[in-house]
């Protein structure tokens, strides 16, 4: 019997597939927020950091960009168990895409701040700012200014990647469409929907993100 | 039931590694190929072929690989075509690091100053002549850290054709897991497997982005 | 990763991309000719291609050497031999054995399946070749001895089996059941303790226990009894009679009652 394509029988399920998207956007939300102010730590620690705190955030950072995001995620949810510690699967996504966007994004900042004219600190040291004031008030915003396209395309990234977040159970998009696949049997169907809702969804972020740059780097647009 | 010990462990790991690491070099090439295709159309003069090499990139870098993947498997299926997982997990992998490779590429090739492409061209030379002769070569300089770095976002993505049932390191992780109750050694084995992987890879991206200076030639 | 910084939201690109997607969807959506006599296909090619399970002991799971063991392994190899062909063994998960089913991935599905009206729509089933008992599992300490009982708690399940389906209907509103997409991560779910309790087959448990679990699941209240079917697509009358034939001669020579002792440690109830 030939396979009949049934894309009507996905509506059925919309309610779930909202809950999926809000699911979906409140991890992008957490992980952005949370891993850009880590990678905001970790860029500093990285350039003018003490040596013992650079080797630990260079070790996170090489930790982090060469393993997979599946085993990262596995890892704080069924392997920390075993020492103790029980994260709920929302706090565990969470954290896991706290932690691989900050090891990534670290790098891009860092890259942002290197490519500071070495006039700026210079500036701010004769100003009387210490190695810290210099960094927030100077550098920061000028370097991301600069790498935002970059850090942009990295959010949107992890937002991808949060697809795989559905298999310890949290109930982002990718997890409502394997349970609506599992009721009407309408794999490639369901599939497809949410691929086309996933690639709105990058759009969306992107522009998202484009406006918040307009907005932080405004007084400095060049 | 039978005890699995630390070697039992690493031994099973190891040989799922194999599979990862055949899948790896079976989608960066594969996706070297296409990639290669798809930058020459979408660098090409004719509109059409831009356009659709745009939206098949945007497509593929605006998805998430997971979707790709299950896409692959079920879809291709559908069009009468037996698609065990391993193969679907290829296809999947190896169109997604084309779409990848082919925007790196095309920053690359953008790089070349326009005096080259001028030059070439008062040469009389054809754009596919040009490409080959004379774009290509000073672009493959520059292209070579970043194509290398790409690379252990391949050996990363191939952790995905786990959950569309390839046996690879991570599926062999999750099932020792189960049948050895030790998770935590067992995804701390897992990951250093694939450290082993990809950094050496990461390291001499990083060497060969020096060695070439490439960032900083214009 | 390389956006376009000056392209609007809505441009005409990608009007046209999402456009140009819907319509190879509806191209898609053509009928497609029919299939031909699964039976026949399988004998000219000599091979029955039998979807299992792997992380479902003692149905199916895998040994210290990776190989895959257990009572539908067992069914399978005895169908493909009296069948007069070879076998080979699919390894899928709850989720997505009837997807391989469907797109012809596999002649049969042999993983402990059970029967359901949602699934009559789309599968037909053979007769029942093991008995199946849902139940809801946890550690001993937890007072859980009914449905009502689940006010409260977390429960595991693998999305999409008959445990999910059932479990579902009777389960008190604030039970939080939580899904996953295979036995494996149900199972990790359960001992690593992100799920208090575990619904699943009894045997299943048995043998979570016989492996000295690091967790006990003892058992707190049965669900159903849900026999496991052999799965198989709809309109194909010569496989399903050949299959039941088989059946019907492995209960009377006791070939599938001693498959029953050795992976179910019982015989097989009379009504089967």
């Amino acid at each position: 019997m030939a396979y009949q394509f049934d894309f009507l029988s996905v509506l059925d399920y919309t309610d779930v597939l909202l809950k999926g998207i809000a699911v979906t956007a409140q991890l992008t939300l957490t992980g952005g927020v949370l891993g850009v102010a880590v990678a905001i730590f970790g860029a500093w620690a990285r350039t003018q950091g003490p040596a013992w705190l650079r080797a630990i955030v260079g070790a996170y950072v090489e930790m982090i960009r060469n393993t997979p995001f599946l085993i990262q995620l596995f890892f704080i949810f069924f392997g920390l168990p075993s020492l103790g510690v029980q994260l709920p699967e929302m706090v565990a996504a969470s954290l896991a895409m706290v932690i691989n966007l900050g090891a990534y994004s670290t790098e891009i900042i860092r890259a942002g701040l290197a490519a500071t004219p070495r006039g700026q600190f210079e500036a701010g040291a004769s100003l009387a700012m210490s190695p810290l004031q210099v960094f927030r008030h100077v550098v920061l915003r000028p370097a991301l200014q600069k790498i935002w396209p970059a850090l942009s395309s990295q959010i949107v990234i992890v937002m991808l990647g949060s697809a795989v977040c559905s298999q310890i159970a949290a109930q982002d998009l990718t997890y409502a469409a394997n349970f609506i696949q599992g009721r009407n049997f309408r794999a490639f169907e369901v599939y497809l929907v949410s691929t086309v809702i996933y690639l709105l969804l990058a759009l969306l972020l992107r522009q998202l993100l484009r406006g918040v740059g307009r907005q932080l780097f405004a007084r400095r647009a060049r | 039931m039978i005890d699995f010990t630390l070697w039992d462990i690493v031994r099973n790991l190891l040989l799922a590694a194999r599979w990862t690491v055949l899948l790896s070099l079976v989608a960066f090439v594969g996706g070297g190929v296409v990639g290669l295709l798809v930058l020459l159309m979408r660098t090409s003069k004719r509109p059409f072929l831009r356009r659709a090499t745009w939206a098949y990139i945007e497509i593929f870098q605006g998805t998430p690989l997971l979707m790709q993947l299950f896409l692959a498997f079920f879809g291709l299926a559908l069009f009468g075509v037996d698609v065990p997982a391993w193969l679907a997990a290829g296809v999947a992998l190896t169109l997604w690091t084309a779409a990848f490779l082919a925007e790196i590429w095309r920053g690359c090739v953008e790089a070349i100053p326009r005096g080259q492409w001028e030059a070439s061209g008062s040469l009389a030379m054809s754009y596919v002549q040009q490409m080959r002769h004379v774009i290509l070569p000073q672009a493959m300089r520059i292209a070579v850290a970043p194509t290398v770095g790409f690379g252990v976002q391949v050996i990363k993505g191939t952790a995905l054709a786990s959950i569309i049932g390839f046996t690879e390191l991570s599926k062999a992780g999750t099932m020792i897991v189960n049948a050895s109750f030790q998770p935590f050694t067992v995804y701390a084995a897992v990951a250093l497997m694939y450290f082993a992987l990809c950094w050496p890879l990461s390291q001499a991206s990083k060497l060969l982005e020096r060695k070439f200076h490439a960032a900083h030639r214009h | 990763m390389t956006p376009t910084p000056s392209t609007p939201l809505f441009s005409k690109a990608r009007r046209a991309l999402l456009l140009g997607l819907f319509a190879s969807v509806c191209v898609a959506a053509l009928p497609r000719p029919a299939q031909a006599d699964t039976l026949a296909d399988i004998t000219k090619a000599g091979v029955l291609r039998v979807a299992v399970p792997q992380d479902f002991p003692p149905f199916g799971s895998i040994g210290a050497d990776m190989a895959p063991q257990g009572l539908d392994i067992d069914v399978a190899a005895l169908m493909a031999k009296r069948m007069g062909v070879k076998l080979q063994l699919v390894p899928v998960s709850s989720t997505n054995r009837v997807p391989y089913l469907q797109t012809r991935k596999v002649d049969l599905i042999i993983s402990s399946l059970g029967k359901n009206p949602e699934r009559e729509k789309v599968l037909d089933f053979s007769e029942a070749y093991a008995p199946f008992y849902n139940g809801v599992f946890g550690p001993a300490d937890m007072p859980v001895k009914s449905a009502a009982d689940l006010a409260g708690k977390t429960v595991g399940v693998t999305r999409g089996a008959v445990e999910d389906l059932e479990l579902s209907k009777i389960a008190p509103a604030n039970a939080t059941i939580k899904r996953y997409e295979d036995n494996n991560a149900t199972i990790s779910a359960f001992l690593s303790g992100q799920v208090q309790l575990i619904a699943t087959g009894n045997v299943v448990a048995a043998a979570l226990i016989a492996k000295h679990a690091p967790k006990a699941p003892e058992t707190k209240f049965l669900i159903k009894n849900s026999p496991c079917f052999i799965g198989m697509n709809k309109d194909e009358p010569a496989l399903q009679a050949k299959v039941n034939a088989i059946l019907a001669e492995a209960k009377k020579d006791g070939a599938l009652n001693s498959l029953s002792i050795k992976w179910l440690l019982r015989p097989l109830p009379a009504q089967l």
